[in-house]
């Protein structure tokens, strides 16, 4: 293999090429996010449960899975979901778009983390809030949704958008069971090029994935900034 | 849904062998950033500057993309930067026939150089800044008072953090397979593509992970315990 020097130009030719692709990352980012969250909030609330099963359940779950690596349990879900389907079911999912199995893993995976984030928020609000809502004639469901949800969303911020970073650079495996996302599609390019090029596609590939974190994260920083409440000056 | 079990138990042996190349991989990892890592939280620590800045950069940039990204740019590249180098000095040296565990130690510690010192920076933020001051007060060197003072603090702060670090290494090196290292992922994948039997061998790996993560949190539980003993606050706070 011969040295051949980097070329800058090829970075800016290969961008646009790569651009129409983040709708799939994007797709894949928020999706999970909404299901993911669904899932978390089911998690946690079985957690805080009364009912013993379920808290141990929930915090088993969450157990499992911070010792998963995602792209173990994406290859299990790749592999062992349409066979779980055929046989249990006895539906044939082997046709559906690889993006359908990829949601579901990491639904499965962003879901314990956000749980965690949900739980601790909701400890951070004091119990007080709750219980003078109710006093004052809020229904238990008003109550929650008013003020005690609120107050808990502007604690969760960073932690959320931590978790949601870490989903974005997670879900950049999704090349690996054949998605062709960003990084599939860089891989495309790349060995449509022979192998060549592939620094310049990855640095063009990490420029967009730098600007999507540090975009989330400043997003973040802003939403909590406006959100909370004023605080006097000390 | 039917499993096959013989499979299952003959392969969850196969990837328990792999178990030394996953620790392996981490323990290195985390021996070479340490250093590094422990030099940019100093540094950060200071008022910006040229140098400050590229730290900065550096922690952003090792933060901001993804691992795999990162995987796949030094492997396509250290090879040949290391064939050219190799030529230009005219090493005779055989850049690739060496053993891709060597590319994975890079990749994983120039990620975890980023990440631990994020830790270290938050953890030797958790010191008071009198702390120094009264150590050189009473008469100790700036070295003495960073390693009998300052440290034993800061690491007390950064262990749930570092325990955390740890685990997510080990999960980030279930990537190793992608530079043709034989971790537990790669030789699970090599006993599945015989018979296709993919769902049982994944299934393996995952109970291997789950089973060296619950080592490690436990071990870490007892060295958060011996790190804190001397904390003044035990016993009087909740």
């Amino acid at each position: 293999m011969e040295w051949r020097p980097f070329s800058p130009e090829y970075l800016l030719e290969v961008l646009p090429v790569l651009f129409p692709f983040l709708g799939v990352t994007l797709t894949v980012t928020v999706g999970t996010i909404v299901f993911g969250s669904l899932l978390g909030g089911l998690l946690a609330w079985a957690g805080k449960s009364r009912s013993r099963l379920l808290a141990v359940l929930s915090r088993g779950y969450i157990y499992i899975i911070r010792c998963t690596p995602s792209i173990v349990l994406l290859f299990i879900v790749f592999y062992g979901l349409p066979k779980f389907c055929l046989e249990v079911l006895e539906t044939d999912i082997n046709d559906y778009d690889k993006i359908f199995f990829v949601l579901v893993s990491f639904t499965l995976l962003f879901a314990a983390p956000i749980s965690e984030v949900m739980r601790s928020a909701w400890e951070a609000v004091d119990r007080g809030q709750y219980e003078a809502a109710v006093s004052i004639g809020l229904s238990p469901g008003q109550a929650f949704f008013h003020i005690v949800l609120p107050q808990a969303a502007v604690v969760a911020l960073p932690n959320f958008g931590n978790s949601v970073i870490n989903l974005m650079k997670e879900g950049a495996l999704a090349y690996t069971i054949g998605l062709v996302d960003m990084i599939g599609k860089g891989q495309l390019i790349i060995s449509h090029n022979y192998g060549a090029y592939a620094l310049e596609t990855y640095l063009a590939l990490a420029a967009i994935y730098l600007v999507l974190t540090v975009g989330v994260e400043k997003l973040c920083r802003y939403l909590e900034r406006s959100f909370s409440p004023p605080r006097s000056a000390a | 849904m039917e499993l096959d079990y013989d499979f299952l138990a003959t392969t969850f042996l196969l990837v328990l062998t792999a178990v030394p190349v996953t620790l392996k991989l981490t323990a290195v990892s985390l021996l070479f950033s340490a250093p590094f890592a422990f030099g940019i939280a100093l540094l950060r620590r200071q008022a910006a500057g040229l140098l400050q800045r590229l730290a900065a950069a550096y922690v952003t940039f090792m933060r901001g993309t993804p691992m795999v990204l990162q995987i796949l740019m030094i492997y396509s590249l250290l090879p040949s930067l290391l064939n050219a180098l190799s030529q230009t000095l005219r090493l005779e040296l055989d850049v690739f026939s060496l053993d891709p565990i060597w590319y994975a130690y890079a990749v994983f510690t120039l990620n975890t150089t980023a990440l631990f010192s994020e830790v270290l920076r938050s953890g030797l933020g958790s010191v008071a800044d009198g702390q120094l001051e009264a150590a050189l007060c009473a008469g100790l060197t700036k070295p003495q008072a960073y390693i009998h003072i300052i440290l034993p603090q800061a690491m007390t702060a950064a262990m749930p953090n570092i325990c955390n670090l740890t685990v997510n290494l080990i999960k980030g090196t279930s990537l190793a397979f992608l530079m043709t290292v034989k971790d537990m992922t790669a030789s699970a994948k090599v006993a599945a593509s015989y018979g296709y039997n993919y769902i049982e061998a994944y299934m393996d790996v995952l109970a291997g992970y789950i089973i060296v993560c619950s080592i490690i949190q436990a071990i870490f539980y007892f060295a958060e315990q011996h790190v804190g003993r001397y904390r003044l606050s035990r016993g009087k706070q909740v």
